[in-house]
């Protein structure tokens, strides 16, 4: 039996989740950027988005993380561990694309050591997907075999009514379940006709790009330097993506004390490669946009038999200078393999 | 707050002038007050402005930029570059509202050992008057703490 | 002919004479309101030219791509004055041989695109010139005033609001062509005097610097401001450090190809009164 949410009984939810003991986040605007933020109410929360300019990756990999704190003694080292906080959290409004980065993301996370400053807070979340019945020139989440309605990465699925009003509940998992029943009262049974999903036109042929990707002889291919011949290689791209999540590593303090702390780091950046040599491996923007590609929809799946890429667009939606995978595999798929 | 608070102040100086006036200050047993940490360098023209910002980043309530005057630099004109750099340093700390009372310049030569324990002794008041730099520490604080979400 | 088509046919001209080995220009981009930095080689590649209001990127930093230059071959490049601007800094740094850029000048205004006479940067000064006088004027922006007029706590707590939200992507250094340092100084870590980390402090710092090393030399292209993902205002500050060394030094960046650096100049009575 379907349920329904009504738009108007949302802030009591909100209320509830929140006396549960649940932060309550969402898409928030502000007059200049938007981002998934907590809400004390739900008019706070702005479903017209696309999506929020920031994805939902900082909620569970933050830009900064401190690890550890450090002091060195004559002989000795002496550490205190951080650990990640561990409140219970719901995030009511997420995108299909930013709950599926989520779950991409995850067995690279517990693959040969299990990240608990990741996991604590997958455990610890609840995510509220709203499918989306817009769509902009640079989504293309179809391209990459999801969906505007995808339910990867998912602990419920709201399919937003035609005549605007609410949302079908389709809850997909038990964590998701318990969220819901805290508010059952709130829910009302029946299912009125959902809204269509948005229409996103394929707009690459995925299976083409990957076969080119692992042809080894592409690899030197002169096609990288055409493509990203203007990239000025601001990481913006990389910071921006749901599923990027390469970081570094820095101490921050002195000879005696200190935090270590983890930071995103990007491939974008020459020095993400610096040798203490000088020499760099990735001397090139063009060997480092070949990275990112190479990453995302060769290795990554090679290795976790999933492409690091979910559609969201945001790439190609914030680069300074109009690039993006979107432009980048559509040109590999018209290349002869 | 009973407490009298004792501001933490940082003084890069010049080796040839206001640290040779500081050194004076002392051999002429003029008594100043013991806030100030000095660092001593070869040339105003070598004190960027990193060092301002390295000296708040590790919770200094005030800081002093101290030289030779115009004209006496060792190196001709060090200290010209440097007045340069100031007045254009201290615009930008000031639009970002880090108060200029709380970053100062001065010229003190070998000579005025008592102008330099004056000058330690004001500012160090000044700066108690104003207090601790609340908003800084703030956001110094915050990078010892947790991750929030 | 359209401005558009006059300067298309001029391109196509450049490259099959071999007066230039690039044109640096611009070409659609994703949605029609976007444009794209073009790399003209061959006169069919300028089929795809566009010039038109939206081609609003100071395309100037693509000068300076490893090797472009190093062969000593021209490279033509479209500019709006700001841009020219930028020309004269890099030459005035030894970053690049003004006699190797060949400027092909526009300026927009209300959607419209006029084209700039000449072709060598020299030939620009009496617009530049212009824009100076103009300088005091065009610097003006409410906003700016408004931070002046609050206190240093709520300055402070103004950009405190706007750098928290930093994620220090450096697309704000990346896309400025007056960054070009092989090394930045937050790329440094003997000593480190900045913390890379974003956090709300390790932004400030990160601010700071970044508009200092831009004092004086920045043209206001808009470059950074555009790239940034979460909208800080950066034009804000570098407004801001043009009045001051306009006003302290009649400084104005990017005059000509000879003019000496601000920071590394100076005059005997420059102010100061503001040194105990
Ligand atoms: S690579 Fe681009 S489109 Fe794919 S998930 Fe990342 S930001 Fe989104
Ligand atoms: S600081 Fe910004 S506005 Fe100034 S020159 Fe650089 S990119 Fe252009
Ligand atoms: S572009 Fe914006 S977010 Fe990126 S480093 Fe610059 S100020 Fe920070």
């Amino acid at each position: 039996m379907t349920r329904i949410l009504q738009s108007d009984k949302l802030d009591n939810c909100v209320a509830r989740w929140r006396e549960a003991g649940l932060t309550v986040i969402g898409p928030v605007k502000n007059e200049s950027s938007s981002s998934y933020a907590a809400v004390e109410k739900a008019a706070e929360f702005d479903f017209s988005l696309i999506m929020p300019d920031r994805s939902i990756k900082e909620l569970f990999f933050p830009q900064t993380e401190p690890m550890l704190h450090y002091t060195i003694k004559k002989q000795r080292i002496d550490t205190s561990d951080f650990t990640p906080p561990p409140e219970k959290r719901i995030i009511f409004g997420a995108r299909p694309c930013d709950a599926s980065g989520l779950a991409i993301d995850d067995p690279l996370f517990g693959w040969d050591y299990k990240d608990n400053f990741w996991f604590q807070r997958r455990d610890t979340t609840v995510i509220v997907t709203i499918a989306c019945t817009k769509a902009d020139d640079f989504c293309m989440c179809t391209s990459l075999k999801l969906a505007p309605d995808s339910t990867k990465g998912s602990d419920v699925l709201l399919r937003p009514l035609q005549n605007n009003k609410g949302w079908q509940v389709e809850e997909l998992t038990d964590r998701g379940r318990d969220a819901f029943n805290e508010i059952a009262d709130l829910l009302q049974d029946g299912s009125g006709p959902a809204a269509p999903t948005a229409v996103v036109a394929e707009k690459f042929n995925l299976d083409a790009c990957v076969a080119w990707l692992q042809n080894p002889e592409n690899f030197e291919s002169t096609f990288w330097r055409e493509i990203s011949m203007r990239c000025i290689g601001c990481a913006s791209c990389t910071f921006l993506c749901p599923t990027c999540h390469c970081f570094d590593f820095q101490d921050e303090g002195d000879t005696y004390s200190g935090i270590r702390r983890k930071n995103w780091d990007s491939c974008s950046f020459a020095l993400f490669t610096m040798h203490t040599s000088g020499h760099n491996p990735r001397a090139t923007q063009s060997a480092r946009w070949r990275q990112r590609i190479m990453h995302k929809f060769n290795y990554f799946p090679g290795k976790f038999n999933v492409n690091s890429c979910s559609g969201c667009g945001r790439c190609s939606r914030q680069c300074p200078v109009d690039m993006g995978i979107t432009e980048t595999l559509q040109a590999i798929s018209t290349l002869p393999s | 707050m009973n407490e009298i608070f004792e501001p933490k102040i940082v003084a890069f100086v010049c080796t040839y002038c206001t640290y040779a006036g500081a050194d004076l200050a002392g051999t002429s047993r003029l008594k100043y007050a013991p806030n100030v940490r000095i660092v001593r360098l070869p040339c105003t023209g070598r004190i960027s402005p990193m060092f301002i910002l390295k000296a708040l980043q590790k919770g200094a309530d005030g800081v002093l930029i101290s030289g030779c005057h115009p004209g006496d630099c060792h190196f001709t004109h060090g200290n010209y570059h440097a007045r340069r750099r100031w007045m254009v340093f201290r615009a930008l700390l000031e639009f970002t509202g880090i108060p200029s009372e709380r970053v100062k310049y001065s010229w003190i030569s070998a000579a005025e050992g008592g102008k330099f324990a004056d000058l330690m002794n004001s500012i160090t008041e000044d700066i108690r008057k104003l207090g601790p730099f609340d908003q800084y520490n703030a956001l110094i604080k915050e990078t010892e703490a947790p991750a929030t979400f | 002919m359209t401005i558009q088509e006059t300067y298309k046919a001029r391109v196509k001209k450049l490259l099959a004479s071999g007066t230039v080995k690039m044109v640096i220009g611009y070409k659609p981009g994703t949605t029609a309101d976007r444009r794209r930095p073009h790399f003209i080689r061959t006169p069919e590649e300028a089929d795809q030219l566009v010039l038109d209001s939206a081609c609003i990127t100071n395309l100037s930093g693509y000068l300076l791509s490893e090797g472009l230059l190093s062969d000593e071959k021209a490279v033509a490049i479209f500019l709006k004055p700001d841009g020219i601007r930028s020309i004269n800094i890099l030459a005035a740094e030894a970053q690049l041989n003004s006699e190797q850029i060949l400027i092909l000048g526009f300026d927009s205004n209300d959607n419209q695109v006029t084209a700039l006479e000449g072709e060598k940067v020299e030939e620009f000064t009496t617009l530049i010139e212009s824009i100076k006088e103009q300088a005091p004027e065009a610097l003006k922006n409410p906003l700016l005033e408004q931070i002046e007029g609050m206190t240093p706590k709520e300055r402070f707590a103004f950009w405190q609001g706007e750098f928290s939200r930093c994620i220090k992507c450096y697309a704000c250094r990346q896309a400025c062509p007056m960054c070009y340092c092989r090394r930045c100084i937050v790329d440094c870590n003997q000593p480190q005097w900045v913390n890379t980390s974003s956090h709300t402090l390790g932004n400030f710092e990160w601010n700071i610097v970044r508009a200092f090393h831009l004092s004086g030399r920045c043209v206001g292209c808009g470059n950074c401001d555009r790239a940034c993902p979460v909208n800080i205002p950066l034009r804000l500050i570098n407004a801001k450090m043009a009045q001051e060394v306009l006003g302290a030094f009649d400084h104005f960046s990017g005059m000509s190809h000879t003019q000496e650096p601000v920071l590394a100049s100076f005059k005997k009575d420059d102010s100061e009164t503001f040194i105990l």
